[in-house]
């Protein structure tokens, strides 16, 4: 001891030092705080960087799929043609194909480009009926076959324009690459400029893509999400009434009544454990179960609500559970104390208290159903419809796709109209997930305002 | 003053409302009650004391059953009430608990209005016919529970907005507008303060006129206060029990007099 040098009483006690200067050991206590508020501060600016990024990059790909153009010509529909038996019989002139109609279509173009002067060095007959799509042509060919009376007069019609010239006013196209280009030409591109600023070629909002269903791969200016909505919404549908009733069903037997043994320790670690199977794998016990045993149609919204029901119901219990666990249970002895039974405590108290919680669960499961993509492909989801599935309940078996599979779809394809077509979507899709988001807050925000 | 609860004592000596006999709890492997006999009297008030951990508690919510909610708890022996057995297989605990009603340690108001809190018991277990009959018996109980003129004019408002002891008063009403036969406090003043413990000790006394009381209390001079019985709990054992002043005065066992004195607890 006495080789140690005795320190001196002023360095033995903490230094008496003025305040007004930090000394080391606070400068270090504060350079690490300010370090980790600047990690946290730039962990969330990368994160803002990166919304950032993909709203502009969605949007600026996507707005366009929200705007098309349309030529407005007068097209004189020659009866010869169109009901060459001249009886006026829908079901007679209903054996005339839509090619027809598109050579109908073609003439009035031409003429029409006569009729206004123009006159383009190498502009060819196929450019001119190039313009318009290949979608008008079944568009006029509807239009006729409800009002048989028009046969004979011109009429002034609104057709769609091709995909190529549309991406010309959206600056997809430019005339270097449709000099390159098959499907069109610098001629062509050339005319719809003078026919835009004639007043004839308009672009404008295009409702038709919201409401439209898919187009095939030639005209991809027609493709539309409304198949996709509706078969999205059913499935919603089918995940609303089954997996909300059974998810919390379930949670409230496990969480309130269930005894706690070894069986109901088992059930919960594998609910747990099927939160984290891969969604395509319920894909495939969806194709099993209920397309090849139970003989389901495929393609149809009820499977896929089924599959997405089975895919949604861990999550909902789990975050049921979490709620119901968080009720004080002094709020259950108190229901018990005045002599309600088990039942009437769980529904009178603790679920009331527990709802805000179920509710955001619940809507946080079926925002994640309605942006699945990989267990519908499996059941024929994927597959081109056109049709639009008739109205509920029957309407749940008929072949419909979803939004997700319907951008999955669209990435798929050649033409690039369709990748604009797919941003579209996923707008579309986006725009469904905040309002399912501003739904679950206005529900929480009422039932918490009860108590 | 104790004079008088003695008089008391001797005319309701035989109304017995509770008997225990050799009484067991278990918590799964832990042996929480050792052999408890006791007999609480009707229109009395008994107190339970002891240390912390001694079963007091566990005891007292043997006495509705509440211990039925614990799934590792397991009891033996018997507790009639009446004269009949509570843990008969028969026995339905809710319809137990509409007669033996409870007050927590903490205050538990429902989340819900002043008038719900008070009107829910009488509404589950029916004993109103209409809307007026069950203002009437919200009324009764507020004012039994000396709330009313506190809360009569805002019924409508939310029972968490209350004081802590107004709380615990509420939870009173609450319990008592079932009309009970005997009604449990386990601690019911350890969450409040001295003006507030003594509104709800008034009151306790006001409630013996009715029915038969049960108290778990830490604090020994709130039993000398309020109790005409006192039973102190050691280690799962009921030590002693008998008339308050006698156990405070003149206790029998070294272990009672140690506790009350203060050497142990």
């Amino acid at each position: 001891m006495t080789d140690f040098p005795m320190p001196s009483d002023a360095s033995r006690k903490p230094s008496k030092s003025s305040l007004l200067v930090a000394d080391a050991r606070t400068r270090k206590r504060n350079a690490a705080e300010k370090r980790f508020r600047a990690y946290g501060a730039g962990a969330i600016a990368i994160a803002m960087l990166a919304l950032v990024i993909l709203l502009t990059t969605i949007i600026g790909g996507g707005a366009g799929a929200f705007r098309q153009t349309y030529l407005s010509i007068p097209v004189a529909l020659d009866a010869e043609v169109l009901d060459p038996k001249g009886n006026r019989d829908p079901a007679e002139m209903s054996k005339v194909l839509t090619l027809s109609y598109g050579r109908v279509l073609d003439a009035a173009v031409v003429e029409a480009v006569k009729a206004n002067g123009i006159e383009i060095d190498g502009l060819t007959p196929k450019d001119m009926s190039g313009l318009i799509s290949k979608e008008a042509s079944a568009q006029l060919r509807n239009r006729v076959l409800a009002d048989p009376e028009l046969l004979g007069q011109t009429v002034d019609v609104n057709v769609l324009v091709n995909g190529r010239v549309d991406g010309y006013f959206k600056g997809r196209v430019t005339m270097e690459s449709a000099a390159a280009d098959g499907n069109t030409s610098p001629e062509q591109l050339k005319l719809a400029n003078v026919l835009k600023e004639g007043g004839m070629l308009v672009t404008r909002f295009n409702w038709d893509f919201v409401t439209n269903p898919d187009a095939s791969d030639q005209r991809p200016e027609a493709a539309g999400v409304g198949v996709a909505i509706l078969g999205s919404l059913y499935m919603m549908l089918v995940v609303l009434f089954l997996a909300v009733p059974i998810g919390v069903a379930a949670s409230i037997y496990l969480e309130e009544f269930a005894p706690k043994n070894r069986w109901t320790d088992i059930i919960e670690v594998n609910i747990s454990n099927l939160a984290a199977v891969p969604s395509i794998v319920f894909g495939i016990l969806g194709l099993a179960a209920f397309i090849n045993f139970a003989g389901l149609p495929q393609s149809a919204p009820i499977v896929g609500g089924l599959v997405l029901t089975l895919m949604t119901l861990p999550t909902i219990i789990i975050s049921t559970r979490a709620a119901l666990k968080a009720v004080p249970p002094s709020i259950r002895d108190a229901a018990l104390g005045v002599g309600a039974s088990k039942m009437q405590s769980v529904f009178h108290h603790v679920l009331p208290l527990a709802m805000p919680g179920i509710l955001t669960g619940t809507i946080i499961g079926l925002a994640q159903a309605l942006g699945e993509t990989a267990p519908l492909l499996l059941i024929g989801m994927v597959a081109f419809v056109r049709e639009f599935p008739g109205a509920p309940l029957e309407g749940l078996f008929d072949p419909a796709t979803a939004l997700p599979v319907q951008i999955y779809n669209w990435t798929q394809r050649a033409d690039p109209a369709f990748i604009e077509r797919a941003s579209g979507a996923i707008i579309v899709l986006l725009v469904f997930l905040l309002c399912m988001n501003v739904l679950a807050v206005i529900l929480r925000r009422r039932f918490e305002r009860r108590w | 003053m104790y004079d008088t609860n003695r008089l008391e004592n001797a005319v309701g000596q035989d109304d017995i409302k509770i008997s225990a006999r050799k009484v067991q709890v278990f918590y799964g492997d832990k042996h929480a009650i050792k052999d408890v006999d006791v007999d609480i009297q009707d229109k009395t008030v008994t107190a339970f004391i002891g240390p912390s951990g001694c079963g007091k508690s566990t005891f007292l919510r043997c006495i509705n059953r509440m211990n039925d909610t614990i799934p590792i708890a397991r009891i033996e022996g018997d507790i009639k009430l009446d004269g009949e057995d509570i843990y008969d297989k028969r026995v339905d605990p809710v319809q137990l608990r509409a007669r033996i009603g409870m007050v927590f340690q903490k205050p538990n108001p429902f989340p819900k209005s002043i008038y719900d809190n008070v009107a829910y018991g009488p509404r589950i277990h029916g004993l109103s016919r209409n809307r007026a009959e069950l203002d009437e018996i919200v009324e009764r109980s507020l004012r039994g529970a000396a709330l009313w003129n506190e809360v009569k004019d805002r019924l409508q408002e939310p029972g968490t907005g209350l004081s802590g002891g107004q709380q615990q008063r509420l939870c009173i009403a609450r319990a008592v507008a079932t009309s009970p036969e005997v009604l449990l406090m386990d601690e019911p003043c350890s969450a409040l303060d001295p003006i507030a413990t003594g509104q709800v000790e008034e009151l306790i006394e006001q409630l013996r006129q009715e029915f038969s009381v049960v108290i778990v209390t830490h604090s020994m001079q709130q039993a000398a206060r309020v109790s005409q019985k006192t039973a102190f709990f050691h280690l799962g054992n009921l030590v002693e029990y008998g008339d308050t002043d006698d156990i405070f005065t003149k206790p029998q066992d070294s272990r009672t007099e140690a506790y009350i004195s203060g050497r142990i607890g």
